[in-house]
């Protein structure tokens, strides 16, 4: 464990309506870094990525998790975004009545970063000019109605905005074309600075080629098989999942029945 | 028998006497005769009464509390309490605010005087304006309900307000109700006569403070709306929850007329609550909506009925309830359509929110139509605050009792935007997130009051 590491995951076990999904995961995104994590369906991506950021229908059973060297079990979901956690939804959700710019606010407030109000709607605009978003959206409510690629837009504005010191992107990329995809992208490369550690969960080596990750995790079967820099995705890509997990899988296989 | 002492002021046949003294003979008489209809009818009772089957008003016993309490000393704490709160809701508006003294303020109406406006006590319109008095209170009948005939009985002060023909009211009218002590018992008046073409915003308030012991409201409103006259009618409940609350609120509506009424409701007890839009003439036109929030034991009942009499007439109703804790919401909604009445709109909705696994919300709408051409739907829906939408804001760093307030305040935002009186929408909105945040429902924070 480095000193400089962010999150710090070690044999994190987790389950949701009484099935284990998370069988002992261990990995470690050190300050700074991008991270991807890669798996086939049913791996437990989404899952980790909901239990890292504290949903309460993921029950840990086992092992430990910290950011910064904070233990981060024993809190709430706002406990660890207060942190500096942040996760964009693969599928975010609506919450109608509830206007974006009435939402951005509470959040920014919440974390300690309120802005004059001036100052704010400005931000707003420049970041949904870059991120080509329409300027309506400030009044409408919370992804309500929006389109697949909408939404994914406003949890890069949120990221924006927010500034995290962990982003947690679950399948930020999937449902987008190419155009959104890059802006996507292009949203996360503009915000990721030093600081920030990126982890990138995702089925698609594309995004990959604009984020550049210093490493790659596949998860299989609830933990983590094999690591690789940025070439095991492009292997994944090439061959898909079969030659690696032949392996991994039957350590992990190995580890968990003695 | 026992014999038991009666407390002085009581509700009983010596207020009565002291009512009918002070009137003229008309209402005295009317007065008498509620007082006879109230004691000969029963008490509302789960068992017997289908309005009541929800409600279990058991433990109430009317005859405990005062209407006359003579100088009390809490008069002018309200009254500036209430005046705070039309300064905050409208600025503009006259203001006329009843305790169980009667009217102790009347304020700002001299723009509307000028315009041949009548803005008086009810008492002082009966004698003043006897004939629009008695058409207005013809429609609340003498033995029409238990409640309704001990307001007829015992109401005092009141607010009246009379719009002239085609005259458009130059600023809104705050008619606000307040009462303070242990067993106090009030009975607020509000009556509303618009002549053809006139037009209104009324807006009423009831409120009292947190914790002055058990108290009792029965309340009328009024609201009598002449050929293409146009009213706004705002109303806001914040009785202490240790209140009981019963109330009608009645509109009657000429040919072309249009009543738009909005009703929030934080707080009392028990509420008995029933909104009644008879649409007489054709065309006539009503919106209803309502945002309600209980918490605690609270026990809140809704009642309407949509009185469909005329061709083309219109109605809408939306009532939007939030619940918490151990609260329980009761609402039934009713569209009469008449034979006569073709085609007619009417719409009745009821979404309720439950924030507490102990909470309950439910709605029965009903209708009875007996002409062939109308359109008349109805939707009810109940669910709980929704586990994604609050981990998404937690997600953001929003604590969760902030997101469920977020929440709740989205749930009735479309309702708040019926409002037609923006003052009065930002004003309950602000209320809203104070009781979901847990702040006591109570409407008034008077100086001085023990």
């Amino acid at each position: 464990m480095s000193d400089s590491a962010r999150l710090v995951v070690e044999g994190l076990r987790a389950r949701v309506e009484g099935k284990e999904i998370l069988n002992g995961v261990d990995l470690v995104v050190p300050t700074g870094e991008v991270h991807a994590l890669m798996g086939p369906n049913g791996s437990g991506k989404s899952t980790l990525a909901y239990t890292l950021l504290g949903h309460p229908n993921y029950e840990v059973t086992g092992g430990s998790a910290s950011f910064d060297g904070t233990d981060l079990l024993p809190l709430a979901a706002d406990e660890r975004a207060r942190l500096g956690m942040f996760l964009c939804f693969q599928y975010p959700t609506s919450i109608p009545g509830v206007s974006v710019v009435n939402f951005l606010r509470a959040a920014l407030k919440a974390q300690g970063k309120e802005m004059p109000a001036r100052e704010f709607l400005r931000t707003l605009s420049a970041v949904m000019g870059e991120l080509k978003i329409d300027e309506s959206f400030r009044s409408r409510y919370i992804n309500d109605g929006f389109s697949g690629g909408e939404k994914k837009r406003m949890e890069i504005l949120q990221l924006a905005l927010l500034r995290p010191r962990l982003a947690v992107l679950d399948e930020t990329d999937s449902g987008l074309d190419v155009d959104a995809l890059r802006t996507v992208a292009e949203g996360v490369d503009r915000v990721r600075g030093t600081d920030m550690g990126v982890l990138v969960i995702t089925h698609y080596p594309r995004i990959l080629e604009y984020l550049r990750p210093d490493a790659v995790h596949v998860l299989h079967r609830g933990r983590v098989v094999v690591s690789g820099g940025h070439d095991l995705a492009r292997r994944i890509e090439a061959d898909g999942y079969d030659p690696i997990l032949g392996a991994g899988a039957g350590t992990a296989a190995r580890e968990g029945n003695p | 028998m026992a014999t038991q002492l009666q407390t002085p002021g009581a509700i009983g046949p010596e207020a009565v006497t002291t009512r009918a003294a002070n009137a003229p003979a008309w209402l005295a008489e009317r007065r008498r005769a509620a007082w006879e209809a109230y004691t000969a009818l029963p008490m509302p009772d789960r068992t017997r009464d289908e309005d009541w089957r929800r409600t279990d008003i058991r433990g109430l016993e009317p005859d405990e509390y005062v209407v006359d309490p003579g100088p009390t000393g809490h008069g002018a704490g309200l009254v500036e309490a209430m005046r705070e709160m039309r300064d905050r809701i409208a600025p503009d508006a006259a203001f006329v605010a009843s305790t169980r003294n009667g009217v102790r303020a009347l304020e700002g109406a001299e723009a509307l005087r000028a315009q041949g406006v009548t803005v008086c006590s009810l008492e002082d319109a009966a004698v003043h304006d006897e004939a629009a008095v008695r058409r207005a209170l013809a429609h609340v009948p003498v033995d029409g309900s238990k409640f309704t005939a001990l307001w007829n009985a015992l109401w005092r002060g009141g607010c009246f307000v009379h719009v002239p023909t085609g005259v458009e009211a130059a600023v809104p009218i705050v008619a606000a109700h307040s009462a303070a002590g242990d067993h106090a018992a009030i009975l607020p008046a509000t009556v509303v006569v618009l002549e053809a073409g006139a037009s209104l915003t009324l807006v009423e308030l009831e409120a009292s403070p947190a914790a002055q012991g058990t108290m009792l409201s029965d309340a009328v409103s009024i609201l009598h709306l002449g050929e293409g006259s146009r009213l706004d009618h705002c109303l806001l409940q914040r009785w202490s929850a240790s209140t009981w609350h019963l109330a009608t609120h009645r509109g009657v509506l000429e040919r072309d007329s249009r009543l738009r009424f909005f009703a929030a409701t934080f707080g009392s007890r028990l509420q008995k609550v029933y909104w009644d839009a008879l649409l007489e003439g054709q065309g006539a036109d009503a919106t209803l909506t309502g945002v309600c929030f209980g918490g605690g034991d609270q026990h809140l009942d809704h009642q309407s009925l949509q009185a469909h009499r005329a061709p083309a007439t219109r109605s809408d109703l939306l009532l939007k309830v939030a619940v918490r804790d151990r609260a329980q919401s009761v609402y039934g909604g009713l569209i009469t359509v008449d034979r006569a009445a073709q085609r007619t709109d009417g719409y009745v909705q009821n979404r309720n929110l439950m924030l507490s696994r102990g909470a309950r919300a439910s709605g029965i709408p009903m209708l009875e139509i007996k002409a062939n051409d109308v359109r008349c739907s109805h939707g009810v829906t109940a669910g709980h605050i929704d586990t994604e939408q609050r981990f998404y804001l937690q997600s953001r760093g929003v604590d969760p009792e902030a997101a469920d307030r977020l929440i709740v305040r989205g749930f009735m935002q479309d309702a708040l935007d019926r409002s037609p009186h923006a003052g009065f929408a930002e004003f309950v909105g602000g209320v809203l997130d104070e009781v979901v945040a847990g702040h006591s429902a109570a409407g008034v924070e008077a100086e001085g009051l023990s």
